[in-house]
């Protein structure tokens, strides 16, 4: 009996040592595990996606035309068509004229200064 | 109250249910929490590093994979991860039945506060320690790791192994008996005295 007792308290003693001195989590597993939990973590904690939802809205944008290279370009372009649609040279045909239609007196039946004259004759 | 501190006071509840809403911190904070704990566990019950390292990198990735399912409250992460854990202990065990030895297998690195032979001792001691849990049957083998060196209560333990708290009471008290008496035999060898 006190055998047993005895036997059983170095149990204790030995269980003790092995609290005191648990195994550390090796650092290639402990790096695996985390790679494991930001390949399957909600919503997909890749590098790409991180990037995409820590910007703005305006910037996926910018980044979905192509960057601002791009953007420069497409307002560079924007600019050219304007400013060709204010003031053609004098070598660009007229669209209107290339649609068929052709500007006379009887093209346009009310300009803006003749409605308004119909409108106050109908008031008097 | 510091980074550090303020990580320790959020529940590991809390921390899975960041992780699930892609705060990348919770995770890590969740495997240093219980990455060890279960390595622990995972070596004791399956007597090898390698097969220890398996088990808890694949417990530790289901859990991952449930935490959106997570809810809260319910029950304890830990006491969840310790039942998939011993359950793929189990799984391993059964596959490997057959004469498996573990090469990979090595001794914890010594305490430079202890002398020489008082490290060579402890090892001694621990080794066959491990030995004898080795000796004992699966469920008793687990039941004693999670009372005795993981010191979880019997409820919690009732709980992983899915079965009675008497059960549990049963089988950790045939453990040790089980152990003491492996571990009778090597008492001198072990540097017990008789007084």
């Amino acid at each position: 009996m006190a055998d047993e007792s005895k036997a059983l308290q170095e149990l204790e003693d030995m269980f003790a040592a092995a609290r005191a001195d648990p195994p550390a989590l090796p650092l290639h597993l402990n790096t695996a595990i985390l790679a494991d939990a930001a390949r399957v973590q909600p919503g997909g904690q890749t590098a790409a996606n991180v990037r995409a939802e820590r910007q703005p809205m305006w910037r996926q944008l910018i980044e979905a035309v192509g960057g601002w290279p791009a953007l420069g370009g497409l307002t560079a372009a924007c600019a050219a068509g304007l400013w060709i649609g204010m003031a053609p040279p004098s070598f660009v045909p007229d669209p209107a004229a290339l649609a068929g239609y052709e500007e006379n007196g009887t093209a346009v039946p009310y300009d803006s200064y003749d409605m308004a004259m119909v409108l106050s004759e109908d008031l008097q | 109250m510091s980074p550090a501190a303020a990580a320790e006071a959020v529940s590991d509840d809390a921390l899975l249910v960041l992780y699930a809403n892609g705060d990348g911190r919770a995770a890590a904070e969740l495997t240093a929490r219980l990455g060890p704990r279960v390595f622990g566990i995972a070596m004791r019950v399956m007597g090898g590093r390698a097969e220890a390292e398996d088990v808890t990198q694949d417990a530790m990735l289901r859990l991952w994979k449930m935490a959106p399912d997570w809810r809260p409250g319910e029950a304890q992460v830990s006491t969840w991860l310790y039942r998939v854990a011993m359950n793929l202990c189990i799984d391993r065990k059964r596959r490997a039945r057959g004469g498996y030895v573990d090469l990979d297998a090595v001794p914890e690195p010594p305490d430079p506060g202890r002398s020489a032979a008082e490290q060579m001792q402890e090892g001694a001691r621990q080794d066959a320690l491990q030995a004898a849990l080795m000796q004992l049957p699966e469920r008793q083998r687990q039941a004693v790791v999670l009372r005795h060196l993981e010191e979880l209560s019997n409820p919690e333990i009732a709980g992983i192994m899915d079965i009675s708290v008497e059960a549990v009471e049963s089988l950790t008290a045939r453990g040790k008996r089980a152990l003491a008496a492996a571990l009778a035999g090597r008492r001198e060898e072990l540097g017990y005295s008789d007084g």
